[in-house]
């Protein structure tokens, strides 16, 4: 399969970059995923998602929707999962919020299916262009009653083109939905970006194949087979608690175990799923565990900390859901704080701590005024923590 | 010897849901049998239905069938036509499901003319969930919710529909099953948006409170109060209240079918990417002398 499908992209920067916008590359890592189904509904920070969606499918010969509202768009993309084809949509938290029993319907059916979150900030119509990561917690448990989530969470173009397609893959691989989290800066910033960069950014959690239209041959062994519409076995779907037969049942067991499928189909590969970037491990008295736009500021604050001699590490998280417990737990043990800094008021602190307040302190840094956390912002909270460490 | 219309039934399932005395399994025979004599392949078919006693029809249909969620059933069936265009995708759907919560996704398939059927059976009331009142209950119908009457007026949804887009809108009822069966024939093999209303009675939930009189009596209320067209025609607009106008309604086959619209776009921006690519080359060896 050919990549860079987009003639409108092709505005070379020089032989081998192009200067994409994030929510464009999100679109084309779709398109080189295999997505060939997209329904939405404009919103911004996200449109421009949509857009390329709308110019670009129907070239590869699939379904562009813009559809009357958000339930409209991602009940569409679960009915076209079901018929054999991934269904994908983007949005922005007003239009999450919409979508959130329909993902709880695709849970249960186990539906395949991408939504992304172009989080702006809220609640409700907030500040349409200020980029924000209130939805880490929405993203998590947004929809009603106990559910596994799978929660990426893109920190730069590149990120918002490959992990589109690890979205695309876990989504088919775990049948289950996958939210992708970008804050509006990381959806709207344009950087030079190509394949080659991608290959580049490595994650440290492993082998990623981020082949064009890659569908792992295998299912999760907690998976339920597939339903598939119109096929063979013309199965019943239902958002009811089902059996085997996909019809509902009221047996206390069977819907006991049947739950605990859907956790355990992606609690039990977290070493697949988790995604994530260490870098200086186990050199810091400080961690900073962050993601989407905060992880760039991390990571420059680990280079001006190199420069001013503070011992500092950085996880950099590209799986928010299922949590790396593992690694959280592994940094824990050895530095003294762990510091999170983060575009909302502690919502992803809290889960850290959860894990880790037994071995370390975990130091949120929350900002909800609709600008960035700079490097040093977050190099002066370092300090005042080593700093007030010393003093004691 | 199995009958006919058991091929698209999950006869295991049976008896079925629905209280002694409802039309939706009438309507449900109906349109079994309007599969059988179209000769529907049980691969090809889906039924989608949303959320209340009439979307329950989709679960006895043994043909590939969702139950979905309150009021998207047109939503979700919308996905699966424009993914898999060969499909003949049918929404059943109550008065609450399609006209209350769903009244959005309803307008707007009219709108678009999306090749799917919808029959929508109108109980005038939500049964599943003890008898609350409808946007299609009548002005003064006693409900658990409208204890003093309800103070609302219900839609036309044939009319509703028609304005907003649908090339194919019947009426039927559970009392004059056979017409209603020939309409959802027509329906189905309409290519466009087909909306079908079957007016159903519910003794249970909306015959107790409002009616004097069990299923027999509601059946031959429906029977005495339908009409035609034609009939209809002759009538003031007070004489037609109350009144049932059945039959086909109204049909147009001149208005684009929005999945056929969309195939012949796909045509066009392929050929279009084509001739870019093709362009794009000799541009580029240009370039290169």
């Amino acid at each position: 399969m050919e990549l860079w499908h987009s003639h409108l992209l092709r505005e070379k920067v020089d032989q081998s970059s192009l200067l994409v916008q994030g929510n464009r590359a999100c679109a084309l890592g779709a398109l080189d995923a295999g997505v060939r189904f997209f329904a939405g509904y404009p919103i911004t920070p996200s449109s421009e998602i949509m857009e390329t969606m709308a110019y670009e499918l129907p070239r590869v010969g699939g379904v562009f929707m813009q559809m009357e509202d958000e339930i409209g768009s991602i009940c569409a993309c679960i009915g076209s999962s079901l018929a054999g084809k991934l269904g994908m949509t983007a949005t922005s938290g007003p239009g999450f919020s919409l979508m959130q029993e329909a993902i709880g319907y695709a849970i249960m059916v186990e539906a395949p299916l991408v939504v992304v979150d172009v989080m702006r900030e809220g609640p409700s119509t907030g500040r349409v262009s200020a980029p924000s990561q209130g939805d880490v917690m929405q993203a998590r448990w947004g929809t009603h009653g106990d559910h596994p989530a799978i929660v990426l969470a893109a920190s730069n173009v590149a990120d918002m083109y490959r992990l589109t397609m690890a979205a695309v893959r876990f989504a088919q691989r775990f049948r289950t939905p996958v939210t992708l989290l970008a804050d509006e800066v990381v959806g709207h910033m344009r950087e030079s970006f190509s394949p080659e960069l991608v290959g580049r950014y490595r994650l440290t959690s492993g082998d990623f194949d981020f082949t064009p239209g890659y569908v792992h041959p295998d299912l999760a062994r907690e998976v339920h087979p597939p339903h598939v519409l119109g096929s063979e076995t013309h199965p019943h779907v239902t958002g009811c608690t089902h059996d085997e037969t996909g019809f509902p049942t009221n047996d206390a067991h069977k819907s006991e175990r049947f739950l605990h499928d859907l956790y355990d189909k992606v609690g039990n590969h977290r070493d697949e799923l988790c995604l994530y970037d260490m870098k200086n491990e186990g050199k810091g008295r400080v961690c900073i565990v962050a993601y989407g736009s905060c992880a760039r500021s991390a990571r420059a604050a680990w280079r001006l900390a190199e420069e001013e001699g503070l011992p500092v590490e950085v996880l950099h998280l590209y799986t928010l859901f299922p949590m790396p417990v593992e690694i959280i737990q592994q940094v824990a043990r050895r530095v003294e704080f762990m510091l999170i800094p983060e575009l909302n008021l502690g919502q992803y602190a809290r889960e850290v701590r959860k894990m880790a307040e037994e071995w370390t302190t975990v130091i949120g840094m929350g900002k909800i005024d609709g600008t960035l956390i700079t490097p040093r912002e977050i190099l002066d909270q370092v300090s005042r923590l080593i700093g007030k460490y010393e003093s004691v | 010897m199995p009958l006919e219309i058991e091929q698209f039934l999950h006869t295991e399932r049976l008896p079925h849901m629905w209280c002694a005395g409802c039309g939706i399994g009438i309507v449900t025979g109906a349109l079994l049998r309007a599969m059988v004599d179209l000769g529907l392949k049980r691969e090809e078919t889906v039924v989608v239905g949303g959320v209340g006693c009439s979307s329950r029809a989709a679960g006895y249909v043994d043909v590939g069938t969702m139950h979905t969620i309150h009021g998207r059933a047109l939503a979700f069936a919308t996905g699966i036509k424009m993914s898999r265009p060969e499909f003949t995708v049918v929404v059943v759907t109550g008065d609450g499901d399609g006209a209350a919560i769903g009244g959005n996704h309803l307008i707007h398939a009219c709108r678009r003319n999306i090749d799917l059927t919808c029959i929508l059976f109108n109980n005038q009331v939500y049964g599943m969930t003890g008898g609350q009142t409808s946007p299609l209950a009548d002005w003064g119908d006693r409900a658990t919710t409208a204890p003093y009457g309800q103070l609302e007026e219900p839609f036309d949804l044939c009319k509703l529909t028609e304005a907003a887009g649908a090339t194919f809108v019947a009426r039927g009822t559970a009392a004059e099953i056979e017409p209603l069966e020939e309409v959802i024939k027509q329906g189905i093999e309409h290519p466009g948006f087909a909306f079908i209303e079957a007016v159903v009675p519910c003794p249970m939930e909306y015959g107790k409170r409002n009616v004097t009189g069990g299923a027999v009596a509601m059946l031959e209320d429906e029977k005495a109060r339908s009409l035609s067209r034609a009939e209809a025609a002759a009538l003031s607009p007070a004489e037609l209240r109350g009144k049932i106008v059945a039959g086909i309604l109204h049909r147009d086959t001149e208005r684009r079918e929005f999945q056929r619209s969309y195939a012949a776009l796909v045509t066009r921006a392929q050929a279009e990417a084509a001739e870019q690519a093709a362009a794009g080359e000799s541009a580029g060896e240009e370039a290169f002398v």
